[in-house]
């Protein structure tokens, strides 16, 4: 499950992709994030699109790599998702 | 007859609640798990020589609680004295997210419970291009999945078939890694009936429920003694339960590469739009208030006649009497005040349900969220919020589709205060009397007025979120993640059945309390103790030789409620409600208005000795013309109608909103405080523009 990168980038937090842009979850920012993120499936390794943003900071939507649905976060909670950018 | 006790598992949006329609029907109840705003569903079935008792439990991803429906789940399948825990779980999936199900169905199995797994929704594999070997699905997960596609009822049987059938023999998916085995066996031997799985769920679980005080000091003690932080288990055993299903799946999937984008995209681009998303919602929005504003008239006025004519027959049949006046005012009139709300109730719910079923609600979360959170409410409160604008009794009773405990309450609480239209009439008869019918800078006057009604109650509602959101503590850190699911056309027997569950549980559920408190105001309003009552008739005629006919009629009327127990209730209060300038008169009509707000205008013509009028000419006139007995100004001056405007705004002057509050959060202690809460910020407003104004 896990994959080696040649190129490593730095941890950022899911919420400062643009819409489109895709990433890999490294971890968490907190240590008590809601269980259900990771019952989702938005665990380290999981590969993560966003698909939509708000403005005004508002929710985002992203989506799991293979998975049909959708994810609705908040700004709080996608902020908390460290993923390594894909550039 | 056999019985078995069944519950339904699943994620949400996996199409649970369309398998437990069709297997249960009508034979279904809806009401709340005992002192919670969550919603319990349980339905009964007959299959073979068993009669199935069916638990729907709330959706749910896996068994640590993220949430108090979360919890329920738990300790439901966590705890086998639960009266609710289940024989069988029917854990239910679908093809396009897999993984999740599988986790579940693999917890649920885990925990001891005998679990059939079903993969719903089959026709969505098509239409995503998934395929699966269902033969090696069987092998790695040890059961006999069945394929289910509810909406058109396929595989119905197979799933009947299997609920009595022999399980296939598993082992213990979790392997519960080797540094707890001594904290295990520990826990183990204070409780030996445990599995090895429920022995780790005492370690991961941040609370055992349903264990004596004892014995979770006991358990708390094990815990520190092994260096166990709970949670850490938790997202241990997530990510070692998803590596594992990554790997068994890895083969029994197949996804078609590059599908063309799908209609739900395509939508979405639309729908969640930063523009064109909210104008949908808000046009939306506008045509349901339009819907149960409009729409409901004609149904309500034809229930008023029915019953207003079923009165009077049954009233010219019956005896004249004490008797004749409870089964006519009291009994039948009580009856028709709630069959008055079916039509509100039934389109509401109509919109919603279609709301929900097609997928567009998640959507409306994640539009509204942003501005609804900080007032502590859900972005789904914005359809309670709005369709109160209409009628509070429908509304609050869509705020039950409110994920989160602590917004669903909120949300509630709050709804009331938005001017819903038994209002209207009061507004626009006082608003007539204390504003000039003027233009300014081209703007009537008095639709400035109403409009800052409107203004203030919203107000109210998003005011007193936001101090309860600091007062009411929940147990679950407030967020959202939430799955948005591909749009479907609703299932029409869903939206029937939820009309229907709404309208029936609202007249059974609510209704006995309504009916209740209208006898009860009839009661008042129709005897009285003290002679003047009792000769009303002859003193009236005495006091007024010239009178005869309707205006004798309408002065015996107004004279005996004056003297009745409701008019003593008036003069009792009048101590109370004189620093808000209302004399007892309107104190009368403040009590009876409880029934309904709009009852005001009709207590105060009957006081006014008008009779039934409902011309709003003739009352405006009459109160105008009424002078205060203490103050001796015009009873309806500028101060005191402000002072009325404000408290018709804020206060809970309606007993069916008290009645259908106590059904949805199940609870006599929120709905006092809502009570005591709003007629307390109505009293303490209406005081304040009163002696600012007068």
């Amino acid at each position: 499950m896990w994959i080696e990168f040649v190129e490593m980038n730095e941890p950022v937090a899911l919420y400062t992709l643009k819409t489109g842009q895709s990433g890999r979850i490294l971890g968490f920012a907190s240590d008590d994030v809601p269980m259900k993120l990771y019952e989702l499936g938005l665990i380290p390794g999981s590969f993560v699109t966003l698909k939509k943003k708000l403005p005004f900071g508002g929710p985002v939507c992203i989506r799991i790599l293979e998975t049909s649905n959708l994810i609705a976060l908040r700004k709080s909670e996608a902020d908390s998702i460290l993923i390594e950018r894909f550039l | 007859m056999k019985e078995k006790k069944i519950a339904l598992v699943g994620n949400p949006n996996v199409g649970k609640s369309t398998l437990f329609n069709l297997l249960t029907g009508l034979r279904q109840k809806v009401g709340n798990y005992p002192g919670m705003t969550v919603e319990k569903k349980t339905g009964t079935f007959i299959y073979g020589d068993t009669k199935f008792n069916l638990i729907d439990l709330p959706g749910t991803y896996g068994i640590y609680p993220t949430s108090l429906d979360e919890q329920v789940v738990t300790d439901i399948l966590n705890n086998p004295e639960h009266p609710n825990h289940p024989e069988l779980a029917v854990v239910v999936g679908e093809p396009t997210n897999l993984k999740r199900s599988v986790f579940l169905f693999q917890q649920v199995r885990d925990s001891g419970i005998p679990a059939l797994f079903v993969i719903n929704m089959m026709d969505e594999a098509e239409k995503s291009g998934i395929e699966f070997d269902k033969e090696k699905l069987n092998q790695r997960l040890q059961a006999n999945v069945i394929f289910t596609d509810a909406r058109n009822g396929k595989g119905i049987e197979e799933l009947k078939k299997a609920l009595s059938s022999e399980l296939e023999i598993h082992e213990m998916n979790y392997r519960i890694p080797k540094e707890f085995s001594q904290a295990i066996s520990a826990i183990k031997e204070l409780n030996p009936s445990l599995n090895d799985y429920r022995a780790w769920q005492y370690l991961a679980q941040n609370e055992i429920k349903n264990l004596p005080e004892e014995e979770k000091i006991q358990l708390n003690k094990t815990k520190s003694e092994h260096k166990i932080i709970s949670r850490r288990l938790q997202v241990k055993e997530t990510l070692q339960r998803y590596e594992r299903i990554d790997e068994d799946l890895k083969d029994v999937l197949t996804r078609k590469e590059k599908r063309p984008a799908s209609l739900t995209e395509k939508l979405d681009r639309i729908f969640i739009h930063p523009a064109s998303g909210y104008l949908i919602f808000f046009g939306l929005l506008l045509l349901i208030f339009q819907a149960v504003f409009a729409w409901s008239a004609p149904f309500m006025d034809f229930i008023d006649e029915g019953f207003a004519w079923l009165s009077g027959s049954v009233g010219s049949i019956l005896p004249e009497g004490p008797v004749n006046g409870l089964i006519t005012d009291g009994i039948i009139a009580g009856i028709g005040g709630i069959v008055i709300f079916i039509p509100q109730i039934a389109i509401l719910f109509l919109f919603i349900s279609v709301m929900e079923e097609s997928g567009y609600m998640s959507r409306v979360v994640y539009l509204m969220d942003r501005w609804l959170k900080p007032f502590g409410l859900s972005g789904k409160s914005a359809v309670p919020l709005m369709s109160g604008a209409a009628c509070a009794i429908p509304a609050v009773m869509s705020a039950r589709n409110i994920e989160n405990d602590k917004e669903r309450l909120i949300t509630i609480l709050v709804t009331p205060f938005i001017t819903c239209s038994a209002r209207l009439p009061i507004y626009v008869i006082i608003i007539g009397l204390i504003i000039p019918e003027q233009t300014f800078y081209g703007f009537n006057l008095q639709g400035i007025a109403l409009f800052a009604m409107y203004v203030i109650g919203v107000l109210g509602a998003l005011g007193s979120a936001w101090v309860l959101k600091k007062i009411i503590r929940s147990n679950f850190k407030s967020y959202l993640i939430l799955e948005l699911p591909t749009y479907k056309l609703p299932v029409w027997r869903n939206v029937l059945l939820t009309v229907w569950e709404k309208s029936s549980g609202f007249i059974f559920g609510a209704g006995k309390i309504i009916l209740a408190i209208s006898i009860i105001l009839w009661v008042l309003g129709s005897f009285g103790f003290s002679e003047d009552f009792k000769n009303a008739e002859q003193i009236v005629s005495t006091q007024n030789p010239g009178l005869n006919g309707q205006s004798l009629e309408n002065e015996v009327a107004s004279y005996k409620l004056e003297h009745s127990i409701l008019g003593n209730m008036g003069q009792v209060i009048e101590p109370v409600i004189e620093p808000l300038g209302y004399d007892w008169k309107m104190g009368i009509g403040l009590i009876s208005s409880f029934a309904a707000r709009e009852v005001f205008v009709g207590t105060m013509a009957t006081v006014y000795s008008l009779g039934d009028t409902e011309d709003d000419l003739t009352i405006r006139e009459r109160m105008g013309k009424e002078v205060n007995q203490i103050t001796g100004k015009s009873a309806y001056n500028f101060a005191t109608g402000a002072s009325l405007l404000l408290f018709y705004a804020f206060a809970m002057q309606c007993m069916s909103t008290i009645a259908v509050v106590r059904k949805e959060t199940d609870s006599w202690k929120w709905t006092f405080i809502q009570l005591a809460f709003m007629t307390g910020l109505a009293y303490i407003a209406a005081l304040i523009a009163y002696q600012l104004l007068k």
